[in-house]
């Protein structure tokens, strides 16, 4: 058995609209993914044509034969039940931010802030996406950000439609819980 | 026609039949929203009741179809959540601009007759909205 203690956990992708979510639990899961999205009719906060109010739900099998349900969340505020919904009983949660947008910092910490409580200390990995194209904020700024609330968070640059980087966030976050899940050796 | 433009010619249009269906026993308050879950009209609920309605009821609309096409059914048309209380019924309004009404019914309300009106009452919504 797995030191997360079962075959089976559940981490919730989260983040604000347009960030990936729903892209990332579609690039890596083995079935065809549950998706609640419907036309987007608030062109003033994204112009994407459709979006999330439901959940998103995928799974994948890590190399130790364990089973990951993937959740994902609608990402506007108004839908915040919903986080609160998917965030019960969730071992991790994966925050995915859009670098170019002018409030990702700021939307960094209502996404941590919203999970921190729901989650197991620390099972939480940030995954930014769109850190190469112009106006983008580096990696660094959201790292100093996360540090200087005491938290340590790693952050990852990643394109959610690869499954090669959403896999990297699905470990990363696995390591913390099996990292969490030893017990403590004497100094 | 921008959504938003859509939106508020909708509110003109609801009125008259969400005041109607209002009219039948047991409704406490209807909300009509848009499937991202904006709050289109509303009768005999506040803006702060019917913004919540409206995020929460587009919720539902959405896994109704989610769980319709999981089981090869056909596209979701109502779901109805049953209370000690009463009632909560999210009902699809036809047409090319998605939306949905949900209504808000007490333990007075006869359950048939609460549908029925419902039914009605998003027709209505469908014939003026869309045509």
């Amino acid at each position: 058995m797995s030191a997360l203690g079962g075959g089976e956990f559940k981490i919730v992708f989260t983040g604000p609209m347009g960030a990936g979510k729903t892209s990332a639990i579609a690039a890596v899961s083995e079935v065809t993914p549950v998706a609640t999205e419907v036309a987007n009719s608030d062109l003033i906060s994204h112009t994407k044509a459709s979006t999330t109010v439901g959940l998103d739900f995928g799974h994948i099998t890590l190399a130790d034969g364990q089973v990951v349900r993937l959740y994902g969340t609608p990402g506007q505020a108004r839908f915040r039940f919903m986080w609160e919904i998917l965030g019960r009983g969730a071992a991790g949660v994966i925050v995915l931010l859009d670098a170019t947008q002018p409030g990702a910092l700021v939307q960094m910490d209502l996404f941590v802030d919203a999970f921190l409580p729901l989650v197991p200390p620390g099972a939480i990995v940030i995954g930014l996406g769109r850190t190469t194209l112009p106006g983008a904020l580096g990696s660094d700024a959201f790292a100093a950000r996360l540090d200087a609330r005491g938290l340590l968070v790693p952050v990852f640059s990643i394109d959610a439609r690869q499954p090669r980087d959403v896999f990297l966030l699905v470990r990363t976050l696995a390591c913390i819980l099996e990292a969490q899940a030893l017990p403590e050796v004497a100094a | 026609m921008s959504p938003q433009r859509v939106r508020r010619a909708s509110r003109e249009l609801a009125r008259q039949p969400l005041e109607t269906l209002g009219s039948v026993t047991g409704v406490q308050s209807a909300v009509l929203f848009s499937a991202d879950g904006f709050e289109i009209a509303a009768h005999a609920a506040d803006s702060a009741a019917a913004r919540r309605l409206a995020a929460i009821g587009s919720s539902l609309a959405a896994l109704g179809s989610a769980i319709s096409a999981e089981a090869g059914l056909h596209e979701f048309e109502r779901s109805t959540i049953e209370s000690k209380d009463g009632s909560v019924t999210i009902m699809r309004v036809e047409g090319e601009q998605a939306m949905s009404l949900a209504v808000v019914a007490g333990r007075n309300a006869l359950l048939g007759q609460l549908l029925w009106a419902t039914r009605q009452c998003c027709q209505e919504l469908a014939r003026l909205i869309h045509q």
